[in-house]
């Protein structure tokens, strides 16, 4: 369940009904008790004092999912993505992996929807949570318990091409009308080798993750993306743009090791 | 089947205790207890592989209690088996089943129309003959309903054109209908949802047993395999298995590869995939994103992920009390949505239910689950599961799969299991006794 379905369905249907009372009719109200976020070191220490808001953010994850090898994510906060009002970052923690910071976002204006759609790693059932800022300094906080099974169904396979790391694909909008927004589909082969797994040899294989991406129209940012180790492997991002005129969008991934990639795509306006 | 010839007069002769079974409330027959009064009214919704159990056990293990089982088809085609089916190895007719036993040996009202409407809070079902009956307790194992909305150019008509054959019965000889048609050096075209779906490893053997088929009478012919995952079930078994009986004619196009399709053109035999590959087909299978039956929705006991979350110890809907869902339209992950899970979740409740009307707790609820599969005749492979409930939570407590690189004569007993798996879930849930142990 999401939460902004849950929102948007709490909204429609049991708007007479106090919030608490609504929830536990939805079954849902586990992941509201307590919210973990309150006690998580990182996400203090990114709100450093501030009160943030729990309204206006949504996290979609599967309730359950049988690989936690690609667990699909979307976060979504509801911002008219103007100058004078955006979300600027997005950041996301899976409370109990090794390494809890997920990714960090940064949006411009330009991206005309504050919606990013990922896929993480996640070791075990555990909370995620997403925090967003506003240009003004604001903080917008959702976070989802995901739970991951064991599937003895599911045998896990070596999923990017080594011969072709750093290939890259995308997916831009043929043509959109001024101020019109398009979704921009993107992903690049790469192991994303956390440093933390033993190969067959039985020695620990180096580290090496895509740690930076951005997306330029001209010389206007749409996003820049920093990585950690719980992207799944073949960073894979979904997000908008909202071009005010024609031009090229140049989508660029570093890895660690200084190997890059740059993909250029032309926008047409009309 | 011998039970069919039966009659019911002749039964009740045969039982030669016609008070015990005479018809008792709007249920028609039914056991009685001692002092007249059923010892409870249940309802069965769906007559598939949870729905026919659950009405047999509870009856077996209190024929006192009152069971109408309510399935809308006469006889019941099985999706296990159905790749065989559409490999030429098994007529249709074998993976069909009727109701005689459930109705003659075990008592069960069998309805054969549809459930339009349950009311949760009144305790009552609509049937669509406009009848309204009543029950203590209800059973929900209605299968899935494909999600029509959820991959562009996909709807009912398009699926007319190519199937997705994921409800056996017309659908899927539709889809062997296509296989024969298409000339030999064509090429079929697979598309696999993601999770969760019915059956894990169902799009895999059923690529497998279609070039079982292809080798024979097609063997030019190729099978791209689109798939909206990065991995799926006993990955590594099939294509072992894949490589060795059928060399390169089945390849597989995983998530990460771009193997994810998003639009379907049936009428141009064309998928697109998620970053704009245009795949042409000469045949098509699109096995789509699915969700619980329709009337688990009217129920209310499904959330916003389609599904209907239970309480694991019970399968007792999380959100309307005495309602029951089993199978494919529960949330019972870890637990595949396999034939074989549906039977098992239907005793658990068969039983919770029993123990509930009579007052007592339920017994501590545990599952198993053996998935086979065939990659070719005599070439078997499976997964096998145990589970348990742990911090309220379903949880595999054991499991384990075929081994990889195992001999010929391994992989040929597994087949021939797999078969007597079948028989035996057959004769369980519907009591079809006569099913051949030949493959093909
Ligand atoms: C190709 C394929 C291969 C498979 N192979 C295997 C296998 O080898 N082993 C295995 O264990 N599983 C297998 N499965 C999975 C198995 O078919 C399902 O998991 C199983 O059928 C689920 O049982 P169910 O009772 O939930 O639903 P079903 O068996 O589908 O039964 C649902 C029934 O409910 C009825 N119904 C629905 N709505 C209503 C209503 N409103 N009123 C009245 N009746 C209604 C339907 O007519 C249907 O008869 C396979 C599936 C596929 C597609």
């Amino acid at each position: 369940m999401t939460t902004t379905i849950v929102t948007r369905f709490l909204r429609r249907t049991v708007a007479g009904l106090s919030i608490a009372a609504a929830l536990t009719l939805l079954g849902s109200a586990t992941a509201y008790a307590a919210p973990v976020w309150e006690r998580f070191e990182p996400v203090k220490a990114l709100l450093d004092g501030a009160t943030p808001r729990t309204n206006g953010i949504g996290l979609d994850i599967p309730l359950v999912s049988e690989d936690g090898s690609s667990v699909p994510l979307t976060v979504t906060a509801d911002s008219r993505m103007r100058d004078d009002d955006y979300i600027e970052e997005i950041h996301l923690f899976a409370t109990r992996n090794p390494n809890p910071e997920i990714a960090s976002f940064r949006l411009t204006p330009h991206t005309g929807l504050a919606r990013i759609a990922t896929r993480i790693r996640l070791n075990e059932t555990q909370e995620v949570i997403a925090v967003a800022r506003t240009n003004s300094g604001e903080y917008l906080v959702s976070s989802r318990e995901a739970r991951v099974t064991v599937n003895g169904c599911l045998t896990r396979a070596d999923t990017y091409d080594a011969d072709n790391i750093m290939n890259a694909r995308y997916r831009v909008p043929n043509e959109l009308a001024r101020g019109e927004i398009g979704e921009v589909l993107t992903m690049i082969n790469h192991p994303m080798e956390t440093g933390l797994r033993e190969g067959a040899d039985g020695e620990i294989i180096p580290r090496r993750l895509i740690n930076r991406f951005t997306a330029t129209l001209d010389d206007r940012t749409v996003l820049e993306a920093r990585f950690n180790t719980s992207i799944s492997a073949n960073p894979y991002l979904r997000f908008h743009v909202r071009p005010e005129e024609a031009g090229t969008l140049t989508l660029a991934w570093e890895d660690e090791t200084g190997a890059a990639t740059q993909e250029k795509a032309p926008l047409q306006v009309r | 089947m011998k039970q069919g010839n039966i009659t019911r007069r002749e039964l009740l002769k045969f039982l030669g205790a016609a008070g015990a079974v005479s018809a008792a409330g709007s249920l028609g027959i039914a056991g009685c207890s001692r002092n007249g009064a059923p010892a409870g009214r249940v309802i069965v919704i769906g007559g598939g592989f949870g729905g026919a159990t659950a009405a047999k056990y509870i009856k077996l293990f209190n024929p006192d209690i009152q069971v109408a089982l309510i399935e809308p088809a006469e006889r019941f085609y099985t999706c296990p088996f159905s790749n065989l089916y559409l490999g030429g190895l098994r007529d249709m007719q074998l993976i069909g089943h009727g109701y005689e036993e459930l109705k003659q040996r075990y008592q069960v009202e069998v309805i054969h129309t549809l459930a339009e409407d349950v009311d949760g809070s009144a305790k009552t079902v609509r049937l669509a003959d406009g009848r309204v009956l009543g029950y203590d307790k209800l059973v929900l194992s209605p299968g899935i309903d494909i999600r029509w909305d959820a991959l562009e150019g996909y709807d009912q008509a398009a699926a007319e054109i190519a199937p997705h054959a994921w409800k056996a019965g017309p659908q899927t000889k539709l889809l062997r209908d296509r296989l024969e048609a298409m000339e030999d050096g064509g090429t079929f075209i697979l598309s696999a949802p993601a999770n969760p779906f019915r059956c894990p490893p169902g799009p895999y053997e059923r690529v497998s047993l279609i070039a079982h088929y292809f080798k024979q009478h097609k063997p030019k012919s190729k099978i791209l395999l689109l798939d909206a995952k990065d991995a799926f079930s006993k990955q590594g078994l099939f294509m072992e298995g894949w490589k060795a009986v059928y060399g390169d004619m089945i390849e597989w196009v995983g998530l990460s590869d771009d193997g994810r399709v998003v639009r379907v053109d049936a009428q141009a035999g064309e998928v697109e995939t998620e970053f704009g590959t245009l795949h042409k087909a000469d045949a098509m299978n699109i096995v789509p994103p699915q969700k619980a039956g329709f009337i688990a929705v009217r129920a209310g006991v499904i959330d916003t992920t389609g599904w209907a979350p239970v309480k694991p110890q019970t399968f007792e809907s999380k959100m309307v009390s005495d309602i029951y869902v089993v199978g494919d339209a529960s949330v019972a992950a870890p637990m595949p949505k396999s034939g074989f899970c549906a039977n098992n979740q239907a005793k658990v409740v068969a039983a919770a239910i029993v123990a509930d009307l009579d007052g007592r707790e339920p017994l501590e609820a545990r599952w198993t689950n053996t998935c086979y599969s065939l990659i070719s005749p005599d070439y078997g492979i499976s997964v096998a599961g145990v589970y348990g409930v742990e911090d309220g939570h379903i949880v595999e407590t054991a499991g384990g799969l075929s081994p990889l690189g195992a001999p010929a004569d391994f992989r040929q007993r597994e087949a021939r299991y797999a078969v007597n798996w079948y028989n035996a879930i057959c004769q369980d849930t519907w009591g079809t006794s006569d099913l051949p142990l030949a493959l093909g």
